[in-house]
């Protein structure tokens, strides 16, 4: 007889060797491409939750650190010819240092005003990058130095080494967000996400703990950013600053399951795989039916089932677990 | 040199009176239903198609197709409130933020699907006319546009402060629960603010036409400056909105000027991030004084 715990380690370590084992049974470049979309907005969705899902921050600016990190690595790349695995490090850094100055203006800031505030910053820094034409290559951007097979530097042949990199990154991102939800951080995230005032009230140090969160949040989505541009070997700010990017971290947490582990991955595989399928049925060439989609998804999650995908799981296997020990019950009366 | 600041102030001021009617609505949502509407500027693109093919195909003069394009969208606001706001006022914020947010990916993206990403314009008599007032050059559309944005600001300040219904909407603002207990309809109430609120955006689409390109992302240029405006001028306040608003079109218009071309939203995003940092609650505090 198993133990809860031990079912979900079961079904975990089950995932992670279908994981693993993916590239190896699917080998068509386009498909590899659309797991590595999928655990790369997993991820990105993964750090976005820890501060959005959990202290309920709905920032819409999470583009501003996964273009730092994109820049910070290729500048030191190309100008300075440092890998990117350290740049990646840096990149994470320094969108740390960047979410202190933004966490400042921005935290004073509840709700609708919080989310406008953080779209602003994220647009300046965009129009910053904009401006910078010979630090940063300005509006036209820069193409990566083409180095061959050299894993030192980020760069490889075989795709399937994109995507062990990206699952470690996911892996790496749902480790950090199960330790954070089952400690006192997690505890005062939750706190802060309820109620601020009455979190306040009690005693905690809301400010702080915002400013935590937002530290460890930009630092993952900067890791997002560098792996991005190394992987499509291309950066300019309209990419680099997408406020797509910080449409998408938002969109697959809440319809995933909002403050969940596995919101995030749970609500980009159903998008992603939406927008596979409708690709293939439609054809390319239909701008706008993918996002038609999403939106229509989103809609649909938040006026039915605001708790999103994981929510209805959950609710499913509580149903099936409750209506068991009803027979039980029912036997033992 | 004063000549070329009084000529950026100009084009900024003209420019700001279409803005305020965006951030109008914005704020006007804001103070009576408590919900920022993240689609506003694609109300605008909406009432902007609607005069473009009112032109294209019947020939009517977009400013003529003003008195459509405003009463189409009023009903589209009291069918998005009752339909939709409604079922999520008594949320969080992020049921709130986030259905507003996904109609205008979803309006931005059926409109792509529709009209797709070509920039669509109206040449009308008045498009290539200019008044001169000294050394000063202004367009003729654009001055008509103001003036009209104006009138339209004018006579909702009249309608807030002269009628029951307006009256019983700045209550509902300032109040909800007291409102409903001094025997206001809030339903009512709220979807007639959503519908104001649109068609003063669909006013502004049409008013936009005969100088500005209709395409499906072209709401996200005003929906910015609004949330800028209504911020700095303190959220559900009107009046602040409306100063706010021109303030902003002249920063805009003198950070193109002096700047570069590619630099008036930077000085726009410096002055919301500013007004954050310095006074949060906008320079106008309160409920349209």
């Amino acid at each position: 007889m198993w133990t809860f715990m031990g079912r979900i380690g079961f079904s975990v370590g089950m995932l992670m060797v279908i994981a693993i084992a993916l590239p190896l049974l699917v080998t068509s470049a386009f498909a590899i491409d659309i797991f590595i979309r999928i655990l790369l907005f997993a991820f990105v969705g993964v750090a976005w939750n820890l501060m959005g899902g959990y202290a309920k921050q709905l920032s819409l600016g999470h583009a501003a650190y996964f273009g730092l990190g994109a820049y910070t690595s290729t500048i030191l790349l190309i100008r300075y010819g440092v890998s990117p695995w350290i740049g990646m490090l840096a990149g994470g850094v320094v969108a740390m240092l960047a979410s202190l100055p933004i966490g400042a203006l921005c935290f004073r800031l509840r709700g609708p005003y919080f989310a406008i505030a953080t779209i602003a910053t994220a647009q300046v820094l965009m129009l910053l990058f904009l401006k910078f034409r010979d630090f940063a290559w300005g509006a036209e951007g820069t193409t990566m130095p083409n180095l061959g097979n050299a894993p030192l530097m980020m760069q490889f042949d075989a795709k399937a080494s994109y995507y062990y990199i990206v699952l470690a990154l996911l892996a790496i991102g749902l480790a950090i967000t199960y330790k954070i939800e089952r400690s006192w951080m997690g505890y005062y995230l939750v706190a802060v996400g309820e109620d601020e005032d009455a979190a306040e009230a009690i005693g905690v140090d809301t400010l702080r703990i915002k400013r935590n969160i937002y530290l460890i949040s930009a630092f993952l989505t900067a890791l997002a950013g560098t792996f991005y541009v190394q992987y499509i070997y291309f950066i300019d700010p309209n990419t680099a600053f997408s406020f797509n990017v910080s449409v998408e971290a938002a969109l697959v947490s809440i319809v995933g399951g909002i403050g969940t582990l596995w919101g995030p991955l749970v609500g980009t595989v159903l998008l992603e795989a939406t927008s596979a399928l409708l690709q293939s049925w439609l054809g390319g060439g239909h701008g706008g039916v993918q996002l038609t989609v999403y939106s229509l998804i989103l809609i649909a999650v938040i006026l039915y089932r605001p708790s999103g995908l994981v929510g209805i799981l959950t609710d499913a296997y509580d149903r099936f677990v409750h209506a068991g020990s009803t027979k039980e019950a029912l036997l033992d009366g | 040199m004063v000549t070329t600041i009084a000529q950026a102030v100009v084009n900024g001021l003209l420019i700001g009176g279409i803005y305020a009617l965006v951030s109008i609505g914005v704020t006007l949502i804001f103070g009576v239903v408590k919900i920022v509407n993240f689609a506003q500027g694609e109300f605008v693109m909406i009432g902007m198609y609607i005069s473009f093919f009112l032109a294209t195909n019947f020939g009517i003069d977009p400013l003529v197709s003003l008195v459509i394009s405003m009463p189409v969208l009023f009903l589209v606001g009291v069918l998005l409130q009752h339909f939709l706001l409604r079922r999520v006022l008594s949320l969080g914020d992020m049921p709130q933020i986030f259905l507003t947010f996904a109609l205008s990916l979803l309006l931005v993206n059926v409109a792509l699907l529709l009209f797709t990403a070509n920039y669509r314009t109206v040449q009308t008599s008045y498009s290539e006319m200019a008044v001169h007032l000294g050394p000063l050059y202004v367009p003729m559309a654009k001055l008509i546009a103001f003036v009209v944005a104006m009138v339209l600001s004018g006579l909702l300040w009249v309608f807030l402060h002269s009628t029951d219904l307006g009256k019983a909407m700045r209550a509902a603002a300032q109040n909800r629960d007291v409102a409903m207990l001094m025997g206001i309809n809030p339903d009512r109430v709220f979807c007639m603010a959503v519908g104001v609120a649109l068609a003063l955006a669909g006013a502004a689409g049409s008013l936009l036409m005969p100088f500005y390109p209709a395409y499906p992302l072209v709401g996200q240029v005003f929906v910015l400056m609004a949330f800028v405006a209504v911020v700095l001028g303190t959220l559900g306040n009107v009046t602040g909105a409306l100063i706010a608003s021109l303030m902003m079109g002249v920063a805009e218009s003198l950070g193109i000027q002096f700047v570069g071309a590619d630099s008036g939203l930077i000085v726009v995003f410096a002055m919301l991030l500013l007004t954050l940092a310095v006074r949060p609650s906008g320079l106008f505090g309160g409920w349209s004084r």
